[in-house]
């Protein structure tokens, strides 16, 4: 999967979490939109490890800065399995 | 997995704005497996509350909740809110900060207690659970400390229900599943497998009646101890523990709160044919049935009967509705030597070809009993489907291919899970197989009151008392027919009560000459200047027609004159259930005063009361040394 691919699949997950309909964009921040606290965020990241399969490493998550760079990592690890 | 095509239906309900929406939400809810499923469900409910998607049936009452704790409560908080809420359960949730709730507890100002809680969910911090010297110290040190540790977390609990009279919910502590120790973790005290077991234990026998466990220990070793925790969830969200645990937590919080305000089921109805034994009896003869140690599956039936016969121990009744011959049936009960249950153990047998809808409405009728506290239990999902369509308040279980599987099957079904153990639920079986002795004595009495005479019945009248708080919560939250207000109250609730001088509360056993009914009636009543008002006045149904009533009445003038009072003011509030007692206080002389939708209030003057006259001897009354 390259970024593109795991942002459409990404957008379904975002779907499902919030409310309201985000467009998932890669210069898109947490800071964007109103319902992706830190909070939301926790049960974001779980439905994402299980859509992907992935398993992200402590704290890297925090370390990205948009929804691309999001999606960069979890192409990183996706090539990991 | 979440199933995309439900996902998707539930999607269009919602679009369209249909009501089956709530249905198929509460019912994916139930089926759903995992954390991110649950999340989802529960973003779409609050998608519909915010498009206001009518429901249908009751609008609950929400209950305030409080929870606290050593971690963050997010997201927890989230699925407690969206199992309460589709299980008829709704709560207003009040979050506690990240490990502020020793403070939260001990301020008197804090916010805890500005919410008002009804309920407090507290996980205290697993943290503080650990011994702190050294693995070799003596066994007194490291049992001292974990005494103190115990007692510590009884007085948390304690402070909150002082100051609010909350019931709290307090998780245990999950034992490590790491291999650290090796085996020698359980050959000290000092180590946080043991240590933990130990306050585990120690905190669920010394728990007064407000206090209820949410056994953590528990449902981490269900669900396997290794991916219980997640130690990242720790350090980048403070969780309690992995998101796969999560939704089993959330559930049995939310299964605790229930049981505050529900009793568990009375009556196990069960099919005979591959349910007690493998095999159609009347096909295979009663040498033919397979039953007792002779065989695997012989074997297997025989433990389900041993197993059910340990719930009958503990209080359940158990009852048989069976498609048979009625004499082949009971043959097998009568004559079969692996057989464990017996004619006696069942309070009601009905073989015959009627549909088990009826044959259920019939024993509920004979027994007194709401078809809501029957369990029916059947191999065939035809039998369980027409139990379903016709007679929908009886709760079901469909037994699987496997009758080894029989008792896990039953075992964690939740029907019967005792709240504390009374010792009257022992001895309920005997209580209603008396009761059908009394139906044959009434057949044959020329009058009602030559049969209540030839009863013998005694009674005997007792304020509430500590002792039997269990019993009479029990009544209060269990009566359903004979029951003017419908108010619950837990064991905690009672408590405070017992406590207020403006109330009055009493109970009352009868006993006669087939035996003990135990405790069946209950009077609360609260002083206002010279008026007594009728808080609640409820009844078993057992004892129905048995004049208790009259006794009652006459009891509660007594007390209210004592105290000077003029009148007694009852009110009848309408429930599906009650309906026998609409009428009841004009039959008992009452004036009606006022009726509105959902009350009538109805009053009597007790300056010049005459006790009525009934046939029961009170041999103690209330407030009054033995």
């Amino acid at each position: 999967m390259n970024q593109s691919e795991v942002l459409a699949k990404l957008q379904t997950v975002f779907d499902n979490v919030f409310l309201e309909p985000v467009a998932l964009t890669p210069a898109l921040t947490a800071k964007d939109v109103p319902e992706w606290d830190s909070l939301t965020h926790i049960s974001l990241l779980v439905s994402v490890e299980k859509a992907f399969s992935v398993r992200f490493r402590v704290g890297e998550v925090e370390q990205t800065r948009n929804v691309g760079e999001f999606a960069d990592l979890i192409v990183k690890r996706m090539q990991e399995r | 997995m979440p199933d995309p095509d439900a996902e998707h239906n539930l999607q269009t309900l919602l679009l369209e704005g249909r009501p089956e929406f709530w249905d198929g939400l509460k019912l994916r809810t139930r089926e759903a497996a995992d954390f991110s499923e649950l999340f989802q469900l529960s973003s779409l409910r609050k998608k519909a509350e915010a498009r206001q998607l009518p429901k249908r049936g009751a609008v609950h009452k929400k209950t305030r909740l409080a929870l606290l704790g050593g971690y963050s409560l997010y997201p927890l908080h989230e699925l407690v809110g969206h199992l309460g809420d589709t299980e008829g359960t709704p709560c207003e949730l009040w979050l506690g900060d990240f490990d502020n709730y020793i403070s939260e507890i001990m301020d008197e100002e804090s916010g805890l207690y500005g919410f008002e809680p009804q309920v407090v969910l507290l996980l205290p911090a697993e943290h503080r659970c650990k011994y702190t010297g050294a693995l070799s110290d003596s066994r007194e040190a490291q049992r001292a400390e974990a005494g103190r540790v115990v007692d510590s977390l009884l007085e948390l609990a304690r402070k909150i229900h002082t100051k609010t009279h909350a019931e709290v919910i307090m998780t245990n502590f999950m034992l490590p599943a790491r291999r650290d120790l090796g085996a020698y973790r359980s050959r000290t005290l000092g180590s946080d497998w043991s240590f933990r077991k130990w306050v585990n234990l120690e905190l669920g026998f010394k728990a007064p009646p407000y206090l209820h466990i949410c056994d953590l220990e528990f449902l981490a070793a269900r669900h396997g101890g290794i991916s219980a925790r997640d130690e990242r969830a720790w350090f980048e969200s403070k969780q309690p523990c992995s998101a796969a645990l999560l939704p089993d937590v959330a559930r049995e919080v939310v299964h605790l709160i229930q049981n505050l305000r529900r009793a568990p089921k009375k009556v196990l109805v069960l099919d005979l044919d591959n349910t007690l034994w493998g095999g159609v009896v009347a096909d295979d003869g009663m040498d033919g049935i397979e039953i007792g140690d002779t065989s695997p599956r012989g074997e297997a039936f025989k433990a389900f009967q041993k197993y059910i016969a340990t719930l009958k121990q503990r209080g359940t009744l158990l009852a048989v509705a069976s498609k048979n011959d009625h004499a082949v049936a009971a043959e097998v009960f009568e004559k079969h030597p692996e057989m464990v249950l017996r004619l006696n153990d069942i309070v009601s047998f009905k073989a015959n070809w009627e549909p088990k809808s009826d044959n259920l409405r019939q024993m509920a009728a004979e027994l007194n009993l709401g078809l809501d506290s029957f369990v029916f239990v059947d191999d065939n999902p035809a039998e369980i489907e027409i139990v379903r369509q016709f007679a929908p308040e009886v709760a079901t279980i469909l037994l699987g291919p496997d009758p080894s599987e029989y008792v896990g099957q039953l075992q964690d079904c939740r029907f019967f899970e005792p709240r504390s153990i009374t010792s009257e639920d022992a001895g309920r079986t005997s209580q209603y197989r008396s009761e059908s002795q009394r139906q044959a004595l009434l057949a044959v009495a020329a009058d009602m009151d030559a049969y209540l005479e030839s009863l013998g019945m005694e009674g005997s009248i007792c304020e509430f008392t500590p002792v039997d708080v269990p019993r009479v919560s029990q009544l209060i939250n269990k009566s359903n027919q004979f029951n003017l207000t419908t108010r619950r109250r837990s064991e905690a609730d009672l408590t405070v009560l017992m406590t207020d001088p403006a109330y009055v509360g009493f109970s009352v056993r009868l006993r006669d000459r087939f035996g003990d009914h135990g405790l069946i009636s209950v009077m609360i009543g609260r002083q206002e200047g010279e008026t007594m008002h009728i808080d609640t006045w409820l009844m078993s149904c057992r004892v129905l027609k048995r004049q208790v009533e009259d006794e009652v009445l006459n009891e509660l003038a007594r007390l209210a004159r004592s105290r000077d009072c003029t009148r007694l003011e009852g009110i009848y509030r309408p429930t599906p259930k009650n309906g026998m007692v609409r009428e009841f206080y004009l039959k008992m002389g009452f004036n009606l005063v006022y009726r509105d939708e959902t009350s009538t209030r109805y009053e009597l003057p007790i300056e010049h009361y005459q006790p009525r006259p009934t046939r029961i001897k009170i041999v103690r009354r209330a407030y009054e040394p033995i």
